[in-house]
């Protein structure tokens, strides 16, 4: 069974969501590393970069696969996670802590309210 | 998908929590538990085990048999003999591609073993007119690794002892085993062919013996590392064996063979493209069907990618022009951005096995 955290909002293509200060830390699920198996690449966004939501801003690869990442919420790009251009790994060790990816300023204040809870993303992935 | 096959080793991969996928037509492992990373590392390391057993075997028995395959395959029977394994290959007549790389297994004097890929079995079958398919009787396992003999000894001694390319027939619990000193990952080895009633018997005791499971992940980025090819990317339509770099399977001296005109012809005229190995700067993995760009002008294409876990960077291999060369700088177009590579010597790690 993947871990869905109950404090967490979800999208529907897999990536996690975490309001902090009125900015959105973002990953991947722990059903999405899963499912993609050993990661061993992150093309990570740029600081700086504005994202639209539903639009493709980064990708995962991993022995098998690319992934494409969503933007969960429109906004820009405030901080990256830098230790996964080593140690991309983290993203199936710990995808909701040290594996996050980005933290996003929302344009719209309340886009995360607008997201999946872990109710709803549980049914989602047991569907 | 209602028809894939079933490994008789299926429930054992299941109750170690593997990931099956469905591949040349047989639902198999892609990798276990503990993922492909770590599996890779352990046949580096140590040593694992694999289910191949949806690789075909079509058996040639009789008198008959020698001549039928000397006539079918590319390589050259009468440099082996009984007790021993030839790689080879079958070609289309038409345009000398590749229509199976095989593995013969010369067992004794009545019987042959050819080893076809999982979905060309039935083609190889019907190339050489003679022989039946007995893969559903059996299972096979690929015991890798540097201390794959050394672990292997616990389980059977006789099995452990097969020599690199010999094969033998080897008593287990009172069943025949045929063991061959070949594999797919650039290590030392054997792969065991087990009567499908006593398979997992044979799994359970050499995962016992520290012998570690290995999916299919890791199987391909093991044999991408030794630079070996696999049928569907590297040969297979329109793919000759000169292309491959592969010329060594072919011998013009032993007479005729199927498809030997068309690739004579293709031998004297040039070839069009080559196979070259690839290492990308960084860990991104460049994969099939990327376009490989020299001064701004496409070269060829990447036939297979991925992360190299020993280099710690993406390695590829790739059709190309014959210009382009070990040594060569080139770049691979990944989904629109421009990736700098190095044409590299084959293999990308140093060879211990076949």
């Amino acid at each position: 069974m993947s871990n869905v955290p109950s404090d967490l909002r979800y999208t529907a293509d897999h990536e996690w969501a975490r309001l902090e200060d009125g900015k959105i830390r973002m990953g991947i699920t722990d059903y999405a590393q899963d499912a993609l198996g050993d990661v061993v690449f992150v093309q990570l966004p740029e600081p700086g970069t504005r994202i639209e939501l539903g639009g493709t801003f980064s990708e995962v690869e991993s022995t098998k696969s690319v992934s494409d990442i969503y933007a969960p919420v429109t906004g820009t790009i405030v901080g990256v996670n830098t230790e996964l251009a080593d140690s991309p790994q983290r993203l199936n060790e710990d995808p909701y802590g040290v594996g996050w990816i980005c933290v996003i300023e929302p344009a719209d204040g309340d886009a995360y309210d607008t997201l999946l809870d872990a109710e709803a993303y549980s049914k989602l992935i047991s569907d | 998908m209602a028809d894939l096959k079933r490994s008789p080793l299926d429930a054992a991969h299941r109750s170690l929590g593997a990931k099956i996928v469905p591949f040349g037509g047989w639902d198999m492992p892609l990798a276990y538990p503990a993922g492909t990373l770590a599996e890779h590392r352990a046949c580096r390391e140590g040593a694992v085990a694999f289910d191949v057993s949806h690789l075909g075997t079509v058996r040639v028995e009789g008198a008959e048999a020698f001549g039928a395959l000397q006539r079918a395959f590319t390589n050259d029977l009468q440099k082996i003999g009984p007790g021993r394994t030839q790689y080879t290959h079958l070609l289309e007549p038409g345009d000398g591609s590749v229509l199976d790389d095989i593995i013969v297994w010369w067992v004794n004097d009545e019987r042959f073993d050819v080893m076809p890929n999982a979905s060309n079995t039935a083609r190889v079958l019907e190339a050489l007119g003679v022989g039946r398919d007995v893969t559903g009787e059996r299972a096979v396992i690929a015991v890798q690794g540097p201390a794959a003999r050394e672990r292997l000894e616990a389980v059977s001694s006789a099995a452990a002892a097969v020599k690199r390319r010999d094969v033998a027939t080897v008593e287990w619990n009172g069943a025949e085993l045929t063991v061959a000193g070949t594999g797919y990952t650039g290590e030392d080895g054997v792969e065991l062919a087990v009567p499908a009633d006593v398979a997992l018997d044979l799994w359970s005791a050499l995962v016992a013996a520290g012998i570690e499971p290995a999916g299919l992940g890791a199987r391909d980025t093991l044999r991408l590392e030794a630079g070996l090819p696999l049928h569907g990317h590297e040969l297979g339509p329109g793919i000759t064996p000169l292309q491959a770099g592969l010329g060594w399977v072919v011998s013009w001296s032993k007479g005729e063979f199927r498809g030997r005109e068309a690739l004579a012809e293709e031998k004297s005229a040039g070839l069009r493209r080559v196979l070259r190995g690839l290492t990308v700067e960084g860990r991104q993995p460049p994969r099939e069907g990327y376009d490989v760009v020299m001064e701004d002008r496409t070269v060829g294409r990447v036939t297979s990618g991925n992360f190299s876990p020993v280099l710690g960077r993406g390695i590829a291999l790739a059709l190309v022009e014959p210009a382009v060369a070990v040594g060569d700088a080139v770049q691979i177009d990944v989904r629109g951005r421009r990736v700098d590579a190095a044409v590299v010597a084959l293999p990308f790690i140093p060879k211990k096995g076949i």
